[in-house]
């Protein structure tokens, strides 16, 4: 009998890096019964793509990426901006460099779990979006970066069919490895593409656009929400989420407001049928900012 | 006690609010109360500000125990 991923998860945690305790106690007291049934899902396609000792170099790369955001926000606080401002910076440091890439994105993949407030979202994802697609729904994925978002509304819609478009080439194989380990890779194509030029392409055919954490990364999102519009048949939705006035090496577009993302949907002809901000359980002392993690559900 | 610990431990004093606290080089996030990662940066952001010197995101997130903090610290002070 195989052992609990998420026994493993937390054994880990426990010996190894006694200073994300807290944070993940945290995260498992938003919904305890509902993260216990996330967790094992997530965590044992993530064992399933990686193979042995996945779950914990996985966890390796989530305590540093921690650290790292932690210290981007004390960066910020103390700058007043984040610490890039044009794409072309983060991908040459960043976006471009498979060795980074594939730690970051695993370690983004466990912080949907493992960050109280990003539970919040994954749980909008699940009670909001989720239950709105029709089997044999068409969906398109923007950025998936580690492909988990995607993957999860394959498991759940009978039939449905995804197609996946990023820049990064890791992502695109962490993707799809992600997919198999779910069994719908047969549902799933991901292709390697910068998604705004995805508004050249044939449109108005997706019957629901999932686009996570992309928009602080781009320079324009404006740009963005014109391609997801673009994409969407009429009465299609999209999923959206966004981070405000949270710091990491790679943002570069500084959103401070909830409203400027409903702006921004309606601007692309999206109305927003449903919204939630969440916030980390707790901040550094004396912060100025609040970060901010913001799901959308919005029809075209 | 070295010097440096010396001063580091007046550091971990203010930020956890213990006037009893002393770190040994061997003490680590299980033995101080509210020591998780975000407490961490706070940890590292006065250090650098007791210390004038400035850590990358690769060496705070790297540190195991105090006493590598030690050494981290002693390589950044000039000679």
């Amino acid at each position: 009998m195989s052992a609990d991923p998420l026994d493993i998860l937390l054994g880990y945690v426990r010996r190894e890096h006694p200073r994300s305790v807290r944070g993940i106690e945290e995260a498992r007291a938003v919904a305890p019964e509902r993260f216990d049934r996330l967790a094992r899902r997530m965590l044992s396609w993530l064992a399933a793509a990686r193979g042995e000792g996945g779950i914990e170099a996985a966890v390796d790369a989530f305590a540093r990426y921690t650290a790292e955001v932690n210290l981007a926000q004390a960066r910020y606080e103390a700058d007043g901006r984040y610490q890039h401002r044009s794409f072309a910076e983060v991908y040459a440091d960043h976006y471009s460099r498979r060795d980074r890439m594939d730690n970051y994105l695993w370690a983004v993949y466990l912080s949907n779990l493992l960050w109280a407030h990003h539970v919040e979202i994954s749980l909008f994802f699940e009670d909001r979006f989720l239950p709105r697609l029709s089997p044999g729904a068409r969906l398109v994925e923007i950025a998936p970066g580690h492909g988990g978002w995607g993957v999860w509304a394959l498991a759940c819609v009978p039939e449905s069919r995804m197609e996946g478009y990023d820049i990064s080439p890791s992502s695109i194989a962490i993707a799809r490895s992600l997919a198999q380990a779910a069994g719908c890779d047969g549902r799933a194509s991901y292709t390697e593409q910068d998604a705004l030029d995805l508004a050249r392409a044939d449109g108005r055919s997706a019957d629901a656009v999932i686009c996570c954490f992309l928009a602080e990364h781009l320079e324009q999102p404006e740009r963005l929400f014109g391609v997801i519009g673009h994409l969407l048949r009429p009465g299609g939705l999209a999923m959206v989420t966004a981070a405000l006035t949270a710091a990491q090496v790679d943002h570069i577009y500084e959103f401070r407001c909830e409203s400027e993302l409903v702006l921004l949907c309606e601007n692309a002809g999206l109305r927003v049928l449903q919204a939630l901000s969440a916030a980390p359980r707790r901040t550094l002392p004396g912060a100025r900012f609040l970060p901010r993690s913001m799901a959308l559900l919005a029809l075209k | 006690m070295s010097d440096t610990l010396s001063k580091l431990n007046e550091v971990f004093r203010a930020v956890f609010d213990d006037d009893q606290l002393a770190a040994t080089r061997q003490t680590t996030a299980r033995d101080v109360e509210n020591w998780d990662s975000l407490m961490h940066v706070n940890l590292v952001i006065n250090v650098e500000k007791a210390f004038g010197i400035r850590f990358t995101s690769a060496e705070v997130a790297g540190l195991k125990n105090v006493g590598e903090l030690v050494d981290l610290i002693e390589a950044k002070l000039p000679a």
